[in-house]
């Protein structure tokens, strides 16, 4: 038996929808639990999952804690809360590390079991990696020590330029949420075995305190941006919330196109939210992405930087962007955007 | 409720990046010297906290945890129409993490008594975390809705919506509940003269300021030392590097016409070898 507890992962699941945050979690968890010699556990909470535990297993999960109960059928804070604790309390030995998706459900549910067991938790990982830790600060003597096999959580720094290493040995779980698409997905193997336990939560009154009416999902902006294969964004550059015709326009000639934007776009009212790439937005890796006026700061970039090709439009040459674009042009993108959508339209029909 | 709400906007000062002031050549940004502002994200959650106040009655308080210049966006609140403020400043406070800076403001909200609405913004600039919302919440023992675009009260209920990856999921919540505004909510108006001019008296009249802003350390809010600051807190940051430059690597094309840089990228494109031929050329 290893020294450290497992690694688990808490499923994103939305009306029998498996995340694809999950399958990426399961992906790094199975790198640290190898680190660490120990086994990936994979947590699910909802209604009538059916095959959902087994899907968990072919991608990455050692044992799937299932809990499968009526309450659970669309995601609330507090039922979910109720069920993972349940589940986590369960374990005979609580985990060395729990991961969630820095998703609309696991940022919402994360800090809650994080201060429920009054641990650690460090926000839109971009990496996960285990290690050791030497602590010298004086200001806290109870920290001080070397600690081994720690999870490393790391994250950009927004405004930075800088990525920091989040660590916290000393309470376990040590948590972390993750960002869609930044970390590698399980390669989904059907040959996989594993064990599936099932675990009922006592759900209390006051778990109900919040009632949901509706889930509408659509095929919205958001998911589009997850799947795209090509990403046309657009920045401040564009002057103005009619700049995103623009946008749209060199899209629209694409297949699987999406629309985006910079935080700055957003923070202005030219484009909704759900638009945004970035560190505060969704991070990004179509095969194509195409900047129209946006700068390139560190909250745009690390949102998008693993895009398969990059080209930028942006009318100062000094402008970050250029500095991890693949292919920069230097000028109007008023004038450029249009040659660009006549060009590769053209090359696209040929 | 005949007094209609008691609700606590809870805000933060961070470093203006948009600013040239105080951020360094090499992109980081000198805390000290950078200009200060309220969180970009807590300007929703205050534009909330005053409809919510205007429609139902009842009194906002503002409540920050930072150094004395903080006072700064709290008196700026007063003047988009905060009735309050409180600012939790305490050297013991310095290296909180996300868990020892919740417990240091659900201490505080305990102290300020029978809230029936904690609003706060998404995430701070500076953090970027979204994770005190929720922690306070737990603290509390309120229910919470995060990611809220837009809601409305009837009697002690909420009904809200709220952003969910994929669409918008509406909900009913009994008060008291911690509510997380979305910056897709709406935006922060402008300050009103009243406001303004009541604050501008607010400042002079030292006495009733201190009535009205106040600044308080952790021995007024009964808060263990111990929970907070670096003691209190599980995770410290072990290191930070810069990201590294692919400078160098992007071809430019930069040209006397735009027509000559787009047909040449063009070129370049087709001996491109990511593969993107698939979906491009």
């Amino acid at each position: 038996m290893s020294k450290y507890g497992d690694v688990a992962v808490i499923a994103d699941q939305i009306q029998n929808d498996l995340r694809p945050v999950t399958f990426e979690l399961l992906g790094a968890a199975n790198d640290l639990a190898e680190k660490l010699g120990v086994k990936v556990l994979a947590i699910v909470m909802g209604h009538e999952l059916g095959e959902i535990p087994q899907t968990l297993i072919y991608n990455g999960a050692d044992k799937v804690y299932v809990v499968d109960q009526p309450e659970l059928k669309e995601y609330s804070t507090l039922p979910y809360r109720r069920a993972a604790i349940a589940v986590l309390e369960s374990l005979e030995r609580p985990p060395h590390i729990v991961l969630c998706g820095a998703t609309t459900l696991g940022r919402d549910l994360a800090p809650r079991i994080a201060s429920y067991f009054e641990t650690g938790l460090t926000a839109d990982c971009t990496d996960l990696d285990i290690g050791d830790y030497v602590h010298k600060g004086k200001a806290d003597p109870t920290k001080v020590g070397t600690y081994h096999n720690c999870l490393y959580s790391i994250r950009p720094s927004f405004g930075e330029s800088l990525k920091a290493r989040i660590i916290g040995p000393w309470k376990n779980p040590q948590m972390a949420t993750a960002r869609t698409g930044a970390l590698v997905p399980f390669k989904t193997d059907t040959t996989r075995t594993g064990k599936i336990i099932r675990v009922t939560a006592k759900f209390e009154e006051t778990d109900f305190r919040v009632r949901v009416i509706e889930t509408a999902r659509e095929v919205s902006d958001a998911l589009d941006l997850l799947k795209a294969k090509v990403i046309v964004s657009g920045g401040f550059g564009l002057g103005g919330p009619e700049g995103f015709d623009l946008v749209r326009d060199l899209a629209s000639i694409f297949g699987e196109s999406a629309v985006g934007s910079s935080r700055k776009a957003v923070d202005s009212g030219w484009i909704p939210y759900s638009h945004q790439v970035g560190q505060t937005g969704k991070t990004v890796r179509p095969a194509l992405y195409i900047a129209l006026g946006i700068s390139g700061a560190i909250q745009h970039r690390v949102g998008m930087s693993n895009s398969a090709t990059i080209i930028a439009v942006n009318k100062d040459e000094t402008a970050p962007i250029f500095q991890f674009a693949h292919y920069g042009i230097v000028g109007d993108l008023y004038e450029v955007a249009p040659l660009l959508k006549e060009h590769l339209k053209q090359s696209m029909s040929n | 409720m005949s007094d209609g709400l008691k609700i606590v906007v809870l805000i933060k000062q961070v470093p203006d990046t948009s600013s040239a002031a105080g951020v360094n050549p090499d992109g980081t940004v000198d805390r000290v010297r950078a200009r200060k502002m309220m969180n970009p994200f807590d300007q929703f959650a205050l534009q909330k906290a005053i409809e919510t106040r205007n429609a139902h009655g009842g009194e906002i308080i503002v409540v920050s945890m930072g150094p004395p210049p903080a006072l700064a966006i709290l008196h700026e609140a007063c003047e988009y129409g905060a009735d309050k403020g409180y600012l939790l400043s305490d050297r013991r406070l310095a290296a909180s993490d996300t868990l020892a800076t919740a417990f240091a403001l659900f201490k505080t909200i305990e102290f300020i008594g029978n809230v029936d609405i904690v609003f706060t913004g998404l995430q701070t600039t500076d953090g970027d975390t979204a994770q005190v919302g929720p922690q306070i919440a737990e603290r509390l023992d309120f229910p919470q809705v995060t990611y809220c675009e837009k809601m409305s009260i009837e009697g002690r209920t909420i009904r809200a919506s709220r952003i969910i990856d994929g669409g918008i999921q509406r909900l009913e919540v009994d008060i008291p509940a911690l509510i997380t505004i979305a910056n897709s909510a709406s935006r922060l108006e402008h300050k009103r003269f009243y406001n303004v001019y009541r604050t501008r008296e607010l400042l002079r009249d030292k006495q009733t300021l201190a009535k009205t802003v106040m600044t308080i350390t952790l021995d007024n809010i009964g808060a263990d030392p111990a929970r907070v600051g670096l003691m209190g807190s599980p995770t410290v940051v072990g290191k930070t590097w810069k990201l590294g430059e692919k400078g160098g690597s992007c071809k430019m094309f930069q040209g006397d016409s735009a027509k000559h840089g787009v047909e040449t990228l063009i070129e370049s494109l087709s001996e491109d070898e990511r593969g993107i031929e698939e979906y491009v050329l």
